[in-house]
């Protein structure tokens, strides 16, 4: 897998207590759309920042597009929409395109080009002229995402890019983020929104207090709490249950529901009909019988609740500290 | 790339200002200005205002050329008042919040996540600030130079070193502001600590023409008093060499023949000599204590950017030193007398002496040690700025 981000070992403390970042391993392929999940305070923010030297590391090896970590020439091929943007509110988006364009070091003619076309993806061209301090939250985080593709970027971080979005448009964004996937550009998602994460992620990281937990795609990351879930009307005696599992040898089975319910941890199909037909040759009515897999909000939840807030020293104070972001 | 983005930097600047009325504003009163300037003229009985002649025996056609009368004009309040407090304090309030807005959250990130260096980044928006007071100066200067072809017949283009000077004036200043306004990142405070520190350049300012001026009275006072005792001492010995001649005793105070030395003689002779040569003591002390009063504020001074020297430098280039003197000889109080009480300060003499002085300041002490302050705190910002996370 040619790789956009790969990263080894990436820290930073502020001052001596607050360790934001604790060795962060992450690689994110080319043409892919890559997730970051974190809780507040887990440093997703803080290596975003990092990769695009707005924060400098207190340890860190890799590369970013190919080059060292820090190399600003290299930001020339990257959009970036930040959390909380703030772009100045005297310019109209027109004038906001353009300027980051030209910072971008694009000629002025494809400047202009991109910078209508963008507002049209975008749904803004309408209001190209108006000032920005006239429009609301959604609309500015629409041109905020236009200006991050300002750039025509291989790489793009977007940092809660459907923060205060209409359901509308956060599906006009996701729409955006797939067509950014097929024109081979790769996507960096930093968003709490799990939900449309797993829509459009192929592959994503959970970040729990400075460190990257879990990493890969959400089958991977999934597979072993995914299985055929059995239910059946009436629960199941243990005799019952003791003969399916024999049914399906070398099958983890879990027992759930009161035990009405029972999970063979397997994404072989055939392998469970031995078991099902064991259910019902003990009279046992099957109710639902289906394939199952965690959502990414379970997963989430998982990871953060098997790393509680005292795994991370100054964690608490994190909070309190200047600088320190989320 | 490099140009682009400085271009994009400036457009923006320029946006910010222009969306800032106080761009504006400041600019209209400059015309406003360049018109009361135009409004002022010179003929033989006095000044004049549209219509309105005022007379002054000092300021008429017959004393000055309307060349020199508007080149006074330009240089006594022109720059220094309007050009370097009110523009420059309108311009503090416009700029001020430049550092502090760039760093804000939010602003920041997407700036800096682009292919520019941060000491680029900094400086280039350091240069939109003096921007501002460049496109003011500018405008004023050209309406100047309109008034002094038009009203003086004198298209004196010397008045665009207007455009340099204030501008490096205003620099001292600004990068101060800069400075705070990076570390406190609050616009306020910038603006509020940059008029402090000016007003505390003012004070080091006015503390050195003051001592300045207290020293060269102590030195025209001590002249004058040698010259008397010198006067009094030649009288006296006049007189003794007559006794020597004629033969006869010198007569003490009591009138009986003196015995001592001949300075003894010449106080016997001259009774006022005595306290003469005792005031003049006291100046020779006067002179020593005020020249190492203004010594050490003017080591005081080297250290800090020299504001008011700078934009004489204008003054000394508008106005030669034979203008400076002809100007001087007519001013000053012609009823000066040191046994009025008057302090030696008040004597006519002293302010060609002070100007003098002043003069004499070598441009490369103004500028330099002005633009190595000016230097010492854009390095100490920029090092902040480097290496401060976002």
């Amino acid at each position: 897998m040619e790789t956009v981000i790969d990263v080894k070992g990436v820290e930073k403390m502020y001052g001596r207590r607050v360790h934001a970042l604790r060795g962060v391993d992450l690689q994110v392929g080319a043409g892919e759309i890559f997730g970051l999940l974190g809780p507040n305070g887990a440093g997703k923010s803080t290596l975003v920042k990092v990769l695009l030297t707005v924060i400098k590391p207190t340890k860190c090896t890799g590369t970013l597009l190919g080059n060292k970590i820090g190399d600003k020439s290299t930001l020339a091929q990257v959009g970036y929409l930040p959390e909380h943007h703030n772009f100045p509110k005297y310019l109209t988006s027109q004038q906001l395109l353009r300027h980051f364009g030209a910072m971008s070091g694009i000629d002025r003619k494809a400047r202009n080009k991109r910078c209508d076309e963008l507002l049209e993806i975008v749904g803004m061209d309408e209001w190209a002229t108006h000032k920005l301090g006239s429009y609301s939250k959604g609309m500015r985080q629409r041109v905020g995402l236009a200006q991050a593709l300002m750039n025509d970027p291989k790489l793009v971080v977007l940092d809660e890019p459907t923060d205060g979005v209409d359901p509308i448009g956060r599906k006009e964004i996701r729409e955006v983020l797939l067509r950014l996937k097929d024109e081979g550009r790769t996507v960096f998602l930093n968003s709490h929104l799990l939900s449309e994460l797993e829509m459009v992620c192929d592959r994503v990281a959970i970040m729990v207090h400075g460190l990257v937990r879990q990493q890969g795609t959400i089958d991977e990351l999934t597979a072993d709490q995914s299985g055929f879930v059995i239910k059946t009307t009436n629960e199941m005696s243990n005799d019952v249950i003791s003969a399916a599992q024999r049914a399906a040898p070398g099958i983890d089975c879990v027992i759930a529901d009161g035990a009405s319910e029972l999970i063979f941890k397997t994404s072989d199909v055939d392998s469970v009909q031995s078991a099902l037909d064991s259910l019902r040759s003990h009279n046992q009515t099957i109710k639902s019988f289906g394939f199952h897999r965690p959502s990414l909000e379970h997963l989430f939840i998982k990871a953060v609740q098997e790393h509680p807030g005292g795994a991370r020293p100054g964690a608490q104070s994190s909070k309190k500290k200047k600088g320190a972001h989320s | 790339m490099i140009f682009m983005q400085t271009k994009a930097i400036f457009v923006d600047a320029y946006r910010e200002l222009n969306a800032k009325k106080l761009f504006w504003l400041t600019l209209g009163l400059n015309l406003l200005v360049v018109v009361l300037f135009a409004s002022l003229g010179l003929n033989a009985k006095g000044v004049t205002f549209w219509h309105w002649t005022f007379d002054n025996p000092f300021f008429n056609s017959q004393f000055f050329s309307k060349e020199l009368f508007y080149k006074l004009q330009f240089t006594s309040w022109g720059v220094p008042i309007w050009l370097s407090w009110a523009t420059a304090i309108l311009a503090l309030i416009s700029t001020a919040g430049i550092i502090p807005d760039m760093v804000s959250g939010g602003t920041i990130e997407p700036m800096l996540s682009k292919p520019i260096g941060r000491i680029r980044l900094f400086l280039t928006k350091y240069l939109t600030g003096l921007l501002f007071v460049g496109l003011q100066i500018l405008v004023f200067t050209v309406g100047c130079l309109f008034v002094f072809g038009i009203r003086a017949g004198s298209w004196e283009f010397g008045i665009f070193l207007a455009i340099p000077i204030v501008l490096a004036f205003f620099s001292y200043l600004f990068a101060f502001c800069v400075l705070v306004g990076l570390v406190t990142r609050s616009t306020i405070a910038a603006l509020l600590l940059t008029i402090l520190f000016w007003g505390a350049i003012f004070v080091a300012n006015t503390g050195d023409s003051i001592m300045v001026a207290q020293r060269e009275g102590a030195i025209v006072q001590l002249e004058d008093r040698q010259k008397d005792v010198e006067v009094q001492e030649r009288f006296a010995q006049k007189r003794i060499e007559q006794y020597i001649e004629q033969g006869k005793p010198i007569p003490g105070q009591d009138g009986e023949p003196l015995s001592g030395s001949a300075t003894d003689s010449m106080s016997a002779l001259n009774p006022t000599l005595t306290t003469s040569r005792n005031r003049l003591a006291d100046a020779e002390q006067a002179v020593v204590t005020w020249t190492l009063w203004s010594k050490r504020v003017f080591a005081l001074k080297t250290v800090l950017p020299k504001t008011q020297e700078t934009i004489a430098l204008l003054g000394r280039r508008l106005i030669s030193n034979e203008e400076m003197e002809k100007l001087m000889e007519n001013r000053g109080d012609d009823n000066y007398s040191e046994d009025s009480g008057q302090p030696s300060f008040a004597d006519p003499r002293v302010p060609p002496r002070v100007e003098a002085v002043m003069r004499s300041r070598s441009m490369t002490w103004i500028l330099g040690t002005s633009f190595a302050f000016e230097f010492l705190l854009l390095g100490i910002a920029i090092i902040i700025f480097v290496r401060r996370d976002f």
